[in-house]
């Protein structure tokens, strides 16, 4: 094996990476002990504004991370098997869906003949709170089934579609959040947050304290501006020093915990990890040609499907969405003056500006742009409406600027549908027949 | 059973099946006289405001004979098929060619996508022949921010039907507006009760055709015909077969429900928004306005998509107490698939009470593409026929 190498194969250099994950396990084991000792526990969709119950302490695990973690265990083949066996459908929404049908396992708190748990970590301990956004039909329905089947209060966060669109969203965010929404939007927006927050404080006990908040909004954006010097640093870099594989679980496992003085400093240590590996020149590949940008969520039960084009073609995989939207979309500066109202203009564009036209496109380009992207790669996902996202419009806007643009459909969690060989058969074919020759093209001009 | 012949000998019937089958005539009337057509995408357009700017509101409708050539460039597959079949009519041009204005509610999370997607269409392509569009932000859930918020909403629909009129509403032009709404709602339900009596009267067909025809026509004129039709089915002969209740996707045409009601079964109601949803709830005529719409629109029975499962449980156990249905068909097209999760806990608490149910999930659009399915629903009417006779002798 590979230095570096895991047990998929897939090869991460990066020490934060595995520092995460090991502080995700300890964590995990921590808010374990915390419910068993009665401690309320949120199990929140990943748009939730869960720097509320961060700034009350309540514990909380994300939905998406946690869909993640679950695919990464190889369980979504079982769960689906519970869900048909419930009567339920096996083949929607699998991303939401995943810790629904992990409800209905049995085994997911229990050990084998080993003495190996059967769930994922152990499985989920039982949430008392399933908090969502109300961005999507199934959504809702998902979480209030979960909250039932653990027993747990369910509470639903309205969405609101803006009138409003500028384009470079991007530019705007972290100063200018008050001009970039409509005022009526973010006057509703802080509305949903205090009745979150008297939902809150009814259901656990505990009192909101807004300086709390204030604190946590200040470490976020301080994590968050670190990843904004890694995007930076990383679209700088020729070759580049580290690919999609190291930074999406490096960031992805550290925004979920966010707003901590953990979460912070691991982003700094992120930061001097990767300036000192491109101060000394080292490359993630060393014969980099072609760089290539992967829109869609991660492919979490085949992460090394990013390094199978790196030998052959020199062509890396080195932006995703989870690092450049650390670096755009969280940000909000004069958090002081209202911490909720920067809060509302952070958790009302998050879903936006990865799934509304013209802001998904529009950011894409520019992000392109700035990293010299050869080709994009974009995973459509199968069953998931949320995520339809007009592909229509961030094709067309890559295309229109020279980009070529690979589109597919796949799922993040559920391999059923997966077929590695399949899929990099595809990939090669792009790189062949558009990335090389117009990349070509581009230099002979 | 279809259409019978005592309701294709009535006149207003035949007016009301006209409008129902010539679906543009009215508009393409209403516009050559100079008024202005206003389409709609989605259930919860308050066509109150519309008519009191004097101005004729229209629902866009599926195709399904149109091949989805602009569709299939624009729309990920995940879009159901009948909301592709009424993109194509609207990207294509042939809604502009009949409408003066397109509005959108956000009925379920593919509409809100398909206005996202035309509001940029309009700024990258703006050559292509697509109305204007107005969004209407509705949030459902039922608390008292959002209903202050949707009187928000309802106040900037009102300023945009304001300047495609070129004038102001008046609160007395939206009370009449109002009236004649609630009228045509009172007898819509004078048929439902022809329906869901000791006695049933009215096909699932014809109903479909009563209701729908509104979509289509002067809202007065449909109110005096459905009055006329009323009047006229109470002496229609009775229905005997097992009464069914049809929730799901929904039904723009009667192919569907000729299929069932082919083998027996009579339907006798229906969550969905071409059927008894569109006259569930009056206007308040002691609200101010604004406020009424939203009493109105926000808090009629849940639809399928913008409602939690346990609030469908329980809306689908309301309707079919109400209505004295015996069994329960759920009909979900592909790629429709927010109700799919209510059905599990649905199909619980309906057989807790003695409802059979039968599910017929991820359709094929138009019914036509389902060959098993006659056989399927054939099948279910013989076992409810059997079970009723059984109970009978018992």
């Amino acid at each position: 094996m590979a230095e570096g190498a895991s047990r998929s194969g897939v090869v991460k250099k990066l020490k934060a990476t595995s520092i995460a994950s090991a502080y995700q396990k300890e964590w995990f084991a921590g808010l374990k002990k915390r419910v068993e000792a009665g401690e309320d526990f949120g199990y929140l969709n990943a748009d939730v504004p869960m720097e509320i119950l961060r700034a009350m302490d309540i514990p909380f695990v994300v939905n998406q991370w946690w869909a993640a973690i679950c695919g990464a265990k190889r369980m979504t083949r079982k769960y689906f098997g519970l869900l048909r066996d419930a009567g339920y459908r096996d083949d929607l929404c699998s991303y939401c869906a995943t810790a629904f049908a992990e409800s209905l396992d049995p085994d997911d708190h229990k050990v084998d003949a080993e003495g190996n748990p059967m769930g994922p970590w152990g499985g989920l301990p039982d949430p008392t709170l399933a908090i969502t956004r109300l961005t999507c039909d199934c959504q809702s329905k998902i979480f209030e089934l979960f909250a039932r089947n653990h027993g747990a209060s369910f509470y639903a966060i309205e969405n609101t579609v803006p009138r409003k669109v500028p384009l470079k969203w991007f530019e705007m965010a972290p100063d200018d959040w008050e001009e970039l929404y409509d005022t009526d939007r973010l006057d509703t927006a802080v509305e949903e947050l205090k009745e979150l927050i008297r939902f809150l404080e009814m259901k656990t006990g505990k009192m909101f304290d807004i300086n709390e908040l204030e604190r946590v909004m200040n470490l976020i954006n301080e994590q968050e501006g670190w990843y904004k010097k890694i995007r930076d640093l990383i679209a700088s870099c020729h070759p580049v020093p580290v690919t999609v594989v190291d930074t999406i679980n490096a960031v992805m496992q550290a925004q979920w915990q966010r707003g901590t003085e953990w979460a912070a400093g691991h982003a700094k240590g992120l930061y001097e990890e990767i300036k000192a590996l491109a101060d000394r020149g080292e490359a993630a590949v060393p014969n980099e040609k072609y760089r290539l940008m992967w829109i869609g969520r991660g492919i979490w039960h085949d992460f090394g499907f990013y390094q199978r084009f790196e030998q052959k073609y020199g062509a890396v995989f080195m932006w995703s969405m989870y690092l450049a939207m650390g670096a755009d979309a969280y940000i909000r500066h004069h958090v002081e003056k209202d911490p909720l109202r920067a809060l509302a203009a952070r958790y009302i564009g998050m879903e936006d500006f990865l799934h509304m036209p013209p802001w998904n496109s529009q950011w894409y380009l520019q992000q392109a742009r700035q990293n010299d992207i050869d080709g994009v790669v974009y995973m459509v996902p199968e069953n998931c409406m949320q995520a339809v996202e007009g592909s229509y419009f961030i094709r067309k806007t890559l295309e229109d600027a020279g980009i070529p643009v690979l589109t597919f459909n796949a799922d993040p969690v559920d391999p059923r549908k997966w077929s590695a060989e399949t899929m990099t058969g595809l990939v090669e074919d792009f790189i062949e027949k558009r990335v090389i020759p117009m990349k070509e093209a581009r230099e002979a001009r | 059973m279809g259409i019978r012949e005592c309701a294709r000998k009535n006149p207003a019937f035949q007016a009301l099946l006209e409008a129902y089958t010539h679906r543009e005539d009215a508009a393409s009337a209403f516009r050559s006289s100079g008024g202005k057509v206003i389409g709609e995408l989605g259930c919860d357009v308050p066509d109150e405001l519309i008519i009191a700017a004097g101005m004729l509101p229209v629902r866009i409708y599926a195709d399904p004979e149109k091949p989805l050539k602009e569709t299939d460039r624009y729309l990920e597959y995940a879009f159901d098929p009948v909301v592709r079949s009424q993109f194509e009519k609207i990207v294509d041009g042939t809604c502009y060619d009949q409408i003066d204005h397109l509005v959108i509610s956000n009925s379920t999370d593919v509409v809100i996508r398909i206005f996202l997607y035309l509001r940029e269409m309009h700024r990258v392509e703006p050559e292509k022949h697509v109305p204007p569009v107005e969004f209407i932000d509705w949030l459902f859930t039922r608390n008292r921010l959002h209903q202050v918020r949707n009187e928000h909403t309802i106040g900037l629909f009102k300023e945009a039907v304001e300047s495609w009129a070129g004038r102001s509403i008046s609160d007395e032009e939206i009370r009449r507006a109002a009236e004649i709404c609630n009228a045509d709602r009172q007898a819509l339900r004078r048929i439902s009760a022809l329906r869901t009596g000791k006695e049933v009267r009215v096909s699932g067909c014809e109903a479909l055709v009563i209701i729908g025809s509104a979509f289509f026509m002067e809202r007065q004129e449909h109110t005096r015909l459905v009055g006329e039709v009323a009047a006229d089915a109470a002496e229609w002969p009775v229905l005997d077969g097992p009464r069914v209740f049809f929730t799901g996707s929904d039904q723009e045409d009667l192919s569907v429900y000729e299929r069932i009601e082919d083998t027996g079964l009579v339907i006798v109601g229906e969550d969905h928004n071409w059927g008894d949803r569109f006259f569930d709830r009056d206007y308040n005529m002691a609200y101010t306005p604004v406020r009424a719409i939203v009493d109105c629109y926000m808090l009629r029975e849940f639809s399928s998509k913008k409602a939690f499962v346990s609030q469908r449980v329980e809306a689908l156990d309301r309707w079919v107490e109400r209505t004295g249905a015996q069994a329960v068909i759920f009909y979900t097209n592909r790629y429709e698939e927010a109700a799919s999760w209510d059905y599990p806990s649905q199909k619980k608490s309906l057989e807790e009470r003695g409802i059979r149910t039968v599910n017929f999930a991820k359709m094929s659009y138009p019914v036509s593409a389902n060959p098993d399915f006659p056989e399927k629903i054939q099948a279910f009417s013989e076992m409810l026929k059997n079970e009723i006779t059984g109970k009978e002798a018992h």
